[in-house]
């Protein structure tokens, strides 16, 4: 039976082999084979349903993608000796030689086919890039057009895959509204600045009721550092006073969520755009009686951008104009918000009390204001506010006009733009005007007979009556909508063609990696005189985008995904167990910004990729401080701080954000911890567990602990093996809370230690301080882990490993490619020439850069 | 303080029982009163029901209703309950929630592409009938990663989650200088298509093989948007249905699942009441549901999706089956209302097949066999326990096919089918 079987396998395969030039007969095709009939074929053959795959008919064509990963599994579960499943099936000899044939075999062959095909292919840009590209191009700083685009699909922790990245008439016509939309907002929304209006509101003007919910202990007006009980009567009083009295100052002790309106009295903005708001105010602590004192710590605040529709927000809030620090000495602030038509702002007080209603059955409902701290409600007292907009640019027509238009005169009218072009000869000037602007947003330059359907396009518009500006914006609209404009192309495949080709779509290449976004003049300058890859200008430009401002906009879709900061927002606490976490969203803020910072300060400071797990440092402000339990900070702003030697703290691992997006707002588990930490810092994602098995629970009764319950299906060997290489990762992070913050013991529901008080909310909250928390584990290989600080020795070892996963994500990211098979010997490259300097993060991103990955062409 | 969402939409609600006039169009008029059109409302919740509950345990026409269908037994003679029905190789837990319409095998597959969903082949059929050849609504869905609704090249169609935006685009009239403006910007919007078309061609003369397959894509979605673009051309003309009923209010608090989709039924009705689409898909994404009101003044223990791994616990199971039967009870009312709206002779039940069903045979354990599945409407003749191989289920898409072939629509195959559904009778 066996025999017969081995002769069809050979058979089979022989008679479906058609790929030219790899003949059937080679030494390596023979012996692989071989290999297969001995090793592999009992199970995997057609006849067996219970295995995934058929190594009888899988042919020896590497051309077909699905083949070539099929073969490339097999590589990959003899290597890391999960086939054959008993470990004496095949001998050690055996499967090196069996891995160096079909390994060889598998790299030439990916080779060849990136020699002829280049490593990946045109990618559409993301929604983001689109975004930040239109930004760019038309000088529109703060354009919004995301909710015209579909979202974009996540795969290999990133949504920039080429493969994912489709195309869709849906896709299409959001180009077509969201462009449009677009252009019209760069061209002159009048024939001069629009004027300005200026608005002055003094403290008793700036809070539309005289209350708010929450009661007096929220808001109130002051004069003489104590409370003037007002009723809206008395309000709308001294409201009639000429002159207003100036004396009264605006108290606010409460955070910005339903329900409150905290905007100024009056005011709506008449137009879209920016204004310039200025106020005084200072940092108090509302004593008992209602008394103020100045505060000893500042109190962050910011705007948001909001309909005036009382307590009940519709439609989009914002917050806009940047966080303020307000400290205890009264000073003047200046910032700028934006603002959509008819639209105000409110004051959002950071990280201050959230009164929320309560419901009694049969009684009327009331807002619950917490009792006060032994030093007193923390708030800001306000004096004044200006109001000034919208601001236009001084220059007129702005930039972004002139990015469409050129100095062409303008002339007032009634269309759909309130301005016409003034042209002696529209046809002449159509053409011209078309031809600078796709110059200006062009990737590469276009072909005459590219270029040829946009000036048909914008000469029909012209003919059939329409504008001058009108047909060109349809021209422009046409352009940004082709996939001239939304693809970019992958200079591997270009290494071979036009030079200039080649270089700009490196340069792309580059900018949209490290900006988000298109490349910089000096950039596209360095391109077009094919000098990208000469006199280390890769390097410098390389690292001119690290240290530009721009290199924020690499950060967030980077870490959004590859960190999953983007879930911060994802789960709700249980607030039942975690009282103090309800709806504290400056906490949560924070979090996401220090994460995203300490990535950035890696790859700025040129760290140790081992800051990955851990460093003797913090970035931290005033909430943070507290939450990780350090000296406490004043102000929003993020900052470094040495951390003694005894905090479980340091490195990007166990900071707050990580370990919130790995549990799941009720309880933390070892498993997902642990397995992140494969998958994301290791690079190993562990296999996803089989069909049929629930997920773990964790027991928020309290009566046994999840390592308890994890216990038990350790000592199932089929679930162990692959347990075993993560979960002792997790049981080290257990000390670790819901949010990152410290604890000993599991909190529950009903035994243990109980604990009471009143939350931020006003709430009263009871849980027990349950079973202590046990962080010890053990790893695979043996090594004993006695709390998180050996698990951060333990990765912090593995400095080779971490830069890989780092490299293999910057590649993916970058080049919108999966990691190929032959990439892995390339990437040791990479980690080699970071190898000396300790692995450095700067370093990794210039090696990747410099790599035969990213530019195509190898690198001596 | 506050207006009560509960208490728009019941506004909403009272009102919608009223007076539909329906533009006459030429091309749309029925050419033989006899001849009346079928339609479609597919529903999934992507985390299924608790299956103790929903299947009956005898089988046949005279099978003893489960707890679930009790609530449906006003209608028992308009619907269909299936066990044993599921789509082949589609496993993987919530992986599959994308292919409830499109049988698309082996989701977690490295090499997955999805395929084109029910929707959307039934659509593609009918050509251009109705001024939205599809509408693709959810329920706290998230836009960007599920969609019943798929294209042929497997692309994610994103769904409507808002009854507002949806009512305008409904009913919303715009002024004549309104309507001549769409037909210019269509015009215009053709003109920009040929272009685009025009230098893509030139284009992909420049590109490597695979950066041309890559490229097709966009191509097919020029000739996509032309077509579309031909029709709603006719259509920007064409007066938008007259309707008496304020436009509705979005419930934006996500907790209110079950307000949510008692409005987005409502508003499907109204799509095909007025006969703006044939075709609707709803998605009710309660894996994407936090902690939400089982009950007008309870909310559930935990998220909707840790609450489907119940692990059977009392609590939890209590409180999923109170979820699921209001969800049933919602199912019921609009059979009723669909029962009661005629359209010249036939109850608007009568031209449109409910599908409701989901993904998940069992969301505690992942299992993906054994859907639950229900059918009413569209003039099959209902009432039974069609019961089929609990172990080796038959194929969905059965149903799916004698569901395009009770539209009209000629053909013997979709997804993974091996026929029409033996059993069920048109």
């Amino acid at each position: 039976m066996l025999s017969f079987c081995h002769k069809s396998t050979f058979l089979a395969l022989c008679l479906i082999v058609t790929a030219p030039g790899w003949a059937v007969d080679s030494p390596d095709y023979r012996a692989i084979v071989g290999y297969i009939t001995r090793h592999c074929s009992e199970c995997h053959n057609a006849g067996n349903q219970n295995s995934r795959i058929d190594l009888e008919s899988l042919v020896w064509n590497f051309d077909d993608p699905i083949v070539f990963n099929q073969w490339e599994t097999v590589f990959d579960k003899v290597a890391s000796s999960q086939m054959p499943p008993a470990p004496n099936d095949m001998p050690e000899s055996d499967r090196r030689v069996f891995m160096n044939r079909l390994g060889n075999t598998l790299r030439d062959r990916d080779l060849q086919h990136i020699a002829a095909y280049g490593r990946g292919t045109i990618r559409r840009l993301t929604r983001s890039e689109f975004q930040q590209n239109l930004r760019d191009l038309l000088h529109l700083p703060h354009l919004d057009i995301k909710d015209f685009l579909p979202k974009d699909r996540e795969s290999h922790h990133t949504n920039r895959i080429s493969e994912t990245l489709d195309v869709s008439r849906v896709q299409l016509a959001a180009y077509l509204e969201a462009t449009d939309a677009a252009l019209r907002q760069a061209a002159a929304q009048g024939m001069q600045p629009r004027k300005p209006t200026t608005r002055r509101f003094e403290a008793i003007n700036m809070f539309t009721n005289s209350s708010t919910f929450g009661g007096p202990e929220a808001m109130f007006f002051a004069k003489d550092n104590r409370r003037l009980a007002l009723s809206g009567a008395s309000l709308n009083e001294l409201r009639k006073n000429t002159p207003l009295d100036t004396d009264i100052e605006l108290a606010i002790f409460r955070s910005a969520t339903w329900p409150y309106y905290g905007y100024p009295y009056s005011f709506q903005a008449r137009e879209e755009g920016a204004y310039r708001i200025r106020f005084s105010a200072r940092a108090v602590l509302q004593k008992s009686n209602y008394t103020l004192t100045p505060a000893p710590h500042s109190v962050p605040m910011t705007f948001r951008a909001r309909k005036v529709s009382g307590p009940d927000v519709t439609g989009d809030v914002r917050a806009t104009g940047g966080i303020m620090d307000v400290s205890g000495e009264p000073g003047v602030f200046n910032t700028v918000i934006y603002l959509k038509k008819n639209e105000t702002f409110e004051y959002s007080l950071l990280g201050l009390p959230q009164p929320r209603a309560i419901n009694p059955p049969n009684a009327p409902l009331y807002y619950d204001f917490p009792p006060m701290p032994k030093a007193g409600h923390p708030g800001i007292a306000y004096q004044w506010l200006e109001i000034e907009g919208p601001i236009d640019p001084q220059t007129w027509p702005p930039k972004s006009h002139q990015i469409l238009f050129g100095d062409l005169p303008i002339q007032a009218s009634e269309g759909r733009l309130p301005f016409t072009l003034v042209s002696a000869d529209p046809a002449k000037d159509a053409r011209k005007l078309l031809l600078r602007f796709i110059d200006q947003a062009q990737r590469r330059p276009l072909t005459n007979a590219e270029l040829s359907p946009f000036l048909k396009l914008t000469f029909h518009e012209l003919e059939a009556g329409q504008p001058l500006a009108e047909a060109l914006l349809t021209g422009y609209s046409a352009f940004l909508s082709s996939a001239h404009f939304t693809y970019t192309s992958d200079p591997t495949s270009l290494a071979n063609g036009s030079r200039t080709d080649y270089q700009l779509a490196l340069a792309q290449q580059l900018s949209h990696f490290l900006s988000n976004s298109r490349p910089s003049p000096s950039l596209l300058s360095i391109a077009s005189n094919h000098k990208l890859l000469k006199h280390d200008n890769l390097r410098t430009q390389t690292n001119y985008l690290i240290d530009s401002d721009s290199f924020d906009q690499f950060l967030a879709p980077f870490t959004f995904h590859w960190l999953g900061l983007k879930d911060v927002w994802r789960d709700e606490p249980d607030i039942r167990l975690y009282p103090e976490y309800r709806l504290n969203d400056y906490l949560i803020d924070s979090m996401q910004r220090e994460a995203m910072e300490t990535f950035k300060l890696m790859v700025r400071e040129n760290l140790p990729i081992t800051t990955m797990v851990d460093a003797d440092f913090v970035l931290a402000n005033d909430i943070l401080s507290k939450h990780y339990d350090l000296d406490e900070l004043t102000g929003s702003q993020l900052r470094r701080v040495s951390i003694p030697e005894s905090s479980p703290y340091g490195g990007l691992l166990t900071t707050a954000a990580i370990m919130k997006v790995t549990a799941n707002g009720t309880a933390s588990s070892p498993i997902v911890r642990g397995a992140w930490v494969l998958d994301r810092l290791l690079g190993t994602p562990p296999p996803p567990p089989p069909a049929n098995i629930p997920s773990s629970e964790p027991d928020i009764r309290g009566a046994t602990t999840l390592k308890e319950q994890l216990a038990k299906h350790a000592s199932d060997q089929s679930c162990a093996s692959c347990h075993a290489t993560f979960d002792p990762i997790g049981f080290t992070l257990e000390n670790f809370d819901i949010y990152g913050k410290w604890r000993s013991r599991y909190r529950s529901l009903d035994s243990g230690e109980e604990v009471t008080g009143i939350d931020r909310a006003g709430h009263e909250f009871r849980y027990f301080e349950g079973l202590p928390i046990d962080s010890t584990a053990t790893m695979a290989d043996g090594t004993h882990l006695g709390s998180v600080k050996d698990l951060k020795h333990y990765l912090a070892q593995q400095p080779r490993r971490l830069s890989r996963a780092l490299a293999n994500q910057l590649i993916i990211y970058a080049t919108g490619t999966p990691i190929r098979f032959s990439d892995r010997a390339e990437i040791e490259n990479i980690l080699d020439t970071c190898q000396n300097r300790g692995y450095l993060t700067r370093d990794i991103f210039h090696a990747v850069i410099q790599s035969r990955l990213f530019t195509g062409v190898d690198n001596d | 303080m506050t207006k009560h969402p509960r208490i728009r939409r019941r506004a909403f609600l009272q009102a919608t029982g009223v007076s539909i006039s329906l533009p006459w169009l030429e091309s749309n008029a029925y050419a033989d009163p006899t001849d009346q059109p079928k339609r479609m409302l597919l529903i999934s919740n992507n985390l299924g029901v608790l299956p103790r509950h929903f299947f009956p345990k005898d089988s046949g026409p005279e099978y003893t209703p489960s707890p679930y269908l009790q609530t449906l037994q006003d209608y028992r003679n308009d619907f269909t309950v299936f066990t044993g029905l599921s789509h082949p190789y589609v496993e993987g837990g919530h992986s599959t929630e994308n292919c409830f319409l499109t049988a698309a095998k082996h989701p977690t597959g490295s090499r997955f592409r999805n395929t084109i969903s029910l929707d959307q082949y039934a659509a593609e059929a009918l050509r251009r009938q109705t001024r939205f050849p599809t509408l693709n609504l959810g329920v706290n869905l998230n836009t960007a990663l599920r969609s019943l609704s798929w294209t042929r090249d497997g692309v994610l169609l994103p769904a409507i989650d808002s009854p507002a935006a949806l009512f305008t685009l409904m009913f919303t009239q715009g002024s004549v200088q309104q309507q001549q403006e769409l037909v210019e910007r269509l015009k215009r919007r053709e003109s920009i298509l040929d272009a685009i078309s025009a230098t893509t061609s030139t284009l992909k003369r420049r590109l490597s093989k695979l950066d041309r397959q890559r490229i097709d894509q966009y191509f097919t979605s020029i000739r996509e948007l032309e077509k579309r673009l031909e029709s709603s051309g006719q259509w920007a003309t064409t007066a938008k249905p007259k309707i008496d009923v304020p436009p509705p209010t979005d419930i934006t608090d996500r907790s209110r699942f079950i307000e949510k989709l008692d409005l987005m039924l409502t508003m499907a009705r109204l799509a095909l009441q007025t006969d703006s689409t044939r075709i609707v898909t709803l998605m009710l994404d309660a894996f994407e549901t936090g902690v939400f009101h089982y009950e007008q003044d309870n909310k559930t223990l935990t998220g909707y999706h840790n609450l489907s791994h119940h692990g059977q616990r009392a609590e939890h199971l209590e409180q999923l089956r109170i979820t699921d039967i209001r969800q049933m009870e919602l199912l019921g009312q609009q059979l009723k209302i669909m029962k009661s709206i005629q359209i010249q002779d036939e109850s608007l039940l009568d031209q449109t097949m409910l599908l409701f069903g989901s993904n998940m045979g069992n969301a505690n354990t992942h299992t993906n066999t054994n859907l639950p599945i229900l059918l009413a409407g569209g003039k099959f003749q209902h009432g039974e326990h069609l019961v089929f191989d609990r172990e080796k289920n038959t194929p969905l898409s059965n149903l799916f096919v004698s569901m395009l072939q009770n539209m009209k629509i000629e053909t013997n195959q979709f997804g993974s089918s091996t026929g029409p559904l033996e059993g069920l009778r048109f």
